[in-house]
């Protein structure tokens, strides 16, 4: 047998794929999804397959590829994060009536905590909305073999199925052995049949009564797909209390029950929760006089169980409604539920006083900040300086922790940098008030969603500067490459996407590239943009505020390395600490002044720049 | 053997990842399952970083607190965080300064929970052997010494040498083997550098 490898949950799915036989795959990334895709280049490659692989300048952009594709017949797959599938919701609601040909798996990575999103919401919901199958993993594992079930049953049953993986899934490891790569022949062809691929009203009517006749079929497969949903009743037992439960909760519970050697409490596993397995769900129902339904993100499990008399979940008050299931919690959770219906309480105890120690302690509030060099904090720090009344509308992705030195005061969603900064501009000059507005968006995330609020507020004769941080990478989510830098998914050569063409292509007149490194540049570029945002023949000014990202590309951030010390002119008094926000300086006690952690110092030598004392130098000798 | 839980904390960018895996691999060379869960994404960036390793059959990847049989930080104030994970008797390993090492007010606590808590000046012993961005190597050493949990100093340090690039093998043992040998020291009574063994 060969070595089993310690494989990431999203390397897991990327497995999956290979072995299924996907040919085409398309994706934006976002945490927790981002790994899948450069998991499947590396396997691909080591493979030698032939499957095109892209990064889509957004979702929709994705799920629209991946649909035609497997339209063509082509095994097809699509991944994103959660919010993605908003921005793709419009495309996976219409695919769902017009079905594929090719199997069409897209897989959306959910974050309950949440740990990187803006919302908490679940995936299971969405495509109970858009009525296509979900399966939910509890492990890597459980996700790679899901991968392969939901790509043959979207191929048999001509519909997308989703794949909902949430980050416990995507983030854990686990050790798994390689299997055998299904080679799919499949070429591509085209049966046109426009009553199918572009289907008017009337024949929407048509397709919706089809679908839903596949997902009264697939539920019913789902009630026998025992290798996903199963329990462990006792033939003919009764029970006070069962418990139903789906993904990483199931796997929690599994683990506690064991450990707790619980025999009297049986769980029934959902991995395929829409449609809902009713056999089995039945099976298990009839068995138990209560049933505590524990699952992520949202309540579909409890909606879909049907029994007001018997569930207990977040509906009910037992399990909380926002917030990470982790073991503790469904360990509480459990308890409390034993001690309601007077069964045999849990062995461990609550330990509050660890918590109150802990509490007690005052340990240092960590926030994520911007690293130290990062080209970004040059820029938040100018656009304060330049315009410190102004409202700054800003966006996702790295540049969202500008909120730390003051930069940043709205995040949306993808895009609403530029949709808010117009929003405001109309709202404000209806009564004629004159508010500076600073729009900050990246370059990754001007590329997915910008242009379309731009040519909008263009057209609507909208006024602020847009400064697009361009750090030539989608750095958050792991250096990804952008459309900008002319590198594909999979290290080819792409034809770059020039920003200033496309701003000035979306009708604005004043576009000017600037490194936001030279601070006093940047400063005199806001000015003029500004100054061109009130004038009466002026508009939207446009800053491509250019440098690269300094955890990507080091030796071109940073070409000349500049030491620095704090002289004893400094005062203390903050600035630097509050305005610049930089983790290398801090307030040493010992000192009594500002100092340099030289552990994480970038040797940008940008502070210099900010201390008004002058009190931060260059050490000349190294 | 049933399960050990470990819970591997401290800040971004110290190599906690790193950390984990090698006791994830050492434990797969013994032909032992397991699960982690990591730490991706905007905490990545300068905040808490915890990772968790189960080995045995377990199916979560999530530590349940109260039920971690050893903690390791790579940062001292980053383990207290993380201090309601240790259960009863389970070892806890922090690179901090040993003389200041712990806190005040915590011994009560190790001492009701019989909890061996031990400290070693990792990010001292990277700095001098010059890299100071691999303490996490020094602390792993450290706690090799030790014999806790289910692997040994051999294993550990076998698979150190195997996963690590050639360009950092070197300097990666050699750290380890200056943790080892702080360890060592203090384990047999030589140094003091420990707690209440």
């Amino acid at each position: 047998m060969e070595r089993e490898e310690i494989v990431l949950g999203n390397g897991a799915i990327a497995m999956g794929l290979v072995e299924s036989g996907c040919r085409i795959l398309t994706s934006y990334p976002g945490t927790p999804s981002s790994e899948i895709l450069p998991e499947v280049v590396r396997r691909v490659k080591a493979e030698g397959l032939n499957t095109y692989i892209e990064w889509s300048t957004n979702e929709k952009v994705a799920l629209d590829n991946a649909f035609a594709a497997a339209v063509a017949g082509k095994r097809s797959a699509c991944c994103m994060k959660q919010v993605g599938l908003n921005v793709a919701a419009d495309s996976l609601m219409s695919a769902a009536y017009i079905g594929n040909i090719g199997g069409l798996l897209i897989i959306s990575c959910d974050d309950p905590g949440p740990h990187s999103s803006q919302t908490e919401q679940d995936t299971r919901f969405m495509a109970r909305l858009a009525k296509v199958p979900v399966l939910d993993p509890a492990d890597p594992q459980e996700a790679r073999e899901m991968v392969k079930f939901g790509m043959d049953l979207s191929e048999e049953f001509q519909i997308p199925v989703v794949l909902r993986p949430a980050i416990r899934v995507c983030h854990a490891r686990q050790n798994i052995s390689p299997g055998p790569i299904k080679i799919s022949e499949q070429k591509a062809s085209f049966e046109k049949n426009p009553s199918r691929w572009a289907a008017t009203p009337k024949f929407r009517l048509k397709l919706h009564g089809e679908l839903n006749l596949k997902l009264k079929q697939i539920g019913e497969r789902f009630s026998s797909a025992r290798q996903f949903n199963f329990h462990n009743l006792e033939q003919g037992s009764h029970y006070t209390l069962g418990i139903v439960a789906g993904g990483v909760p199931s796997a929690v519970i599994r683990d506690i029950l064991a450990e707790e050697g619980r025999d009297d409490i049986p769980l029934l596993k959902i991995g395929t929760p829409f449609p809902f397995p009713d056999a089995l769900a039945d099976e298990f129902a009839s068995a138990c006089d209560k049933l505590l339904v524990i699952e992520e993100t949202d309540a579909l499990i409890e909606y879909l169980l049907r029994d007001r008399n018997k569930v207990m979940g977040r509906l009910t008050g037992h399990v909380p409604e926002q917030g990470e299931l982790v073991p503790e919690v469904i360990y509480g959770i459990m308890r409390r539920v034993l001690k309601d219906l007077g069964l045999k309480p849990f062995l461990k105890k609550e330990d509050r006083d660890v918590k109150e120690l802990v509490n007690g302690l005052g340990l240092p509030v960590r926030r994520p900040s911007l690293c130290p060099g990062c080209p970004h904090r040059a820029s938040f720090y100018a656009i304060r300086k330049a315009s410190p009344k102004a409202i700054f509308t800003s966006d996702i992705g790295c540049y969202t922790l500008g909120l730390n030195l003051g930069g940043v005061d709205t995040c949306l969603d993808m895009g609403a940098a530029i949709t808010m900064a117009s929003g405001f501009y109309h709202a404000f000059s209806q009564d004629e008030k004159k508010q500076p507005i600073v729009a900050t968006i990246g370059d990754s995330t001007f590329f997915h969603s910008g242009t379309a609020g731009l040519l909008n507020a263009v057209y609507n004769n909208a006024r602020f500067v847009l400064v697009i941080l361009d750090n030539e990478i989608t750095a958050m989510t792991g250096m990804q490459p952008t459309p900008g830098i002319g590198i594909r998914a999979d290290g080819t050569e792409a034809r770059p996407i020039s920003l200033e063409r496309v701003t000035k292509g979306c009708g604005v007149d004043f576009v000017e590239v600037v490194d936001p490194y030279d601070l006093k540049g940047m400063n005199d570029t806001l000015k003029k943009a500004f100054a061109y945002t009130e004038a009466e023949d002026g508009g939207i000014a446009v800053i491509i505020a250019r440098h690269p990202c300094v955890i990507n590309n080091r030796e071109n951030a940073i070409p000349e390395r500049i030491r620095v010390r704090v002289t004893d002119d400094c005062t203390s008094c903050s600035f630097c600490l509050e305005r610049f926000e930089c983790p290398a300086l801090y307030y040493d006690d010992d000192l009594g002044r500002v100092n340099v952690n030289r552990a994480i110092c970038a040797d940008c030598g940008l502070c210099i720049q900010v201390c008004p004392q002058n009190a931060i130098v260059e050490v000349k000798e190294l | 053997m049933g399960t050990t839980n470990i819970v591997l904390c401290g800040l971004g960018g110290q190599g906690i990842l790193f950390m984990t895996r090698v006791l994830a691999e050492a434990a797969l060379d013994r032909g032992l399952n397991l699960m982690c869960a990591e730490t991706h994404g905007m905490a990545q960036r300068g905040g808490s970083v915890v990772s968790h390793l189960r080995i045995g059959d377990v199916k979560g990847s999530l530590v349940q607190e109260g039920t971690a049989h050893l903690v390791m930080a790579l940062e001292e104030n980053e383990g207290y965080r993380n201090l309601p994970f240790l259960a009863e008797g389970a070892g806890f390993y922090v690179n901090a300064d040993s003389r200041r090492f712990p806190r005040e007010g915590l011994v009560p606590f190790f001492e009701k929970k019989g909890i061996r808590f031990r400290s070693v000046d990792a990010g001292e012993l990277a700095m001098e052997i010059g890299a100071p961005m691999s303490l996490n190597l020094a602390l792993l050493g450290f706690f090799a010494a030790f014999g806790d949990g289910p692997l040994s100093h051999e294993e550990i340090r076998g698979t150190v040498g195997k996963i690590t690039s050639s360009r950092l093998r070197e300097i990666n043992l050699r750290l380890f083997d200056a943790g080892f040998e702080r360890g060592s020291a203090a384990a047999e009574g030589r140094g003091g550098q420990y707690g209440n063994e």
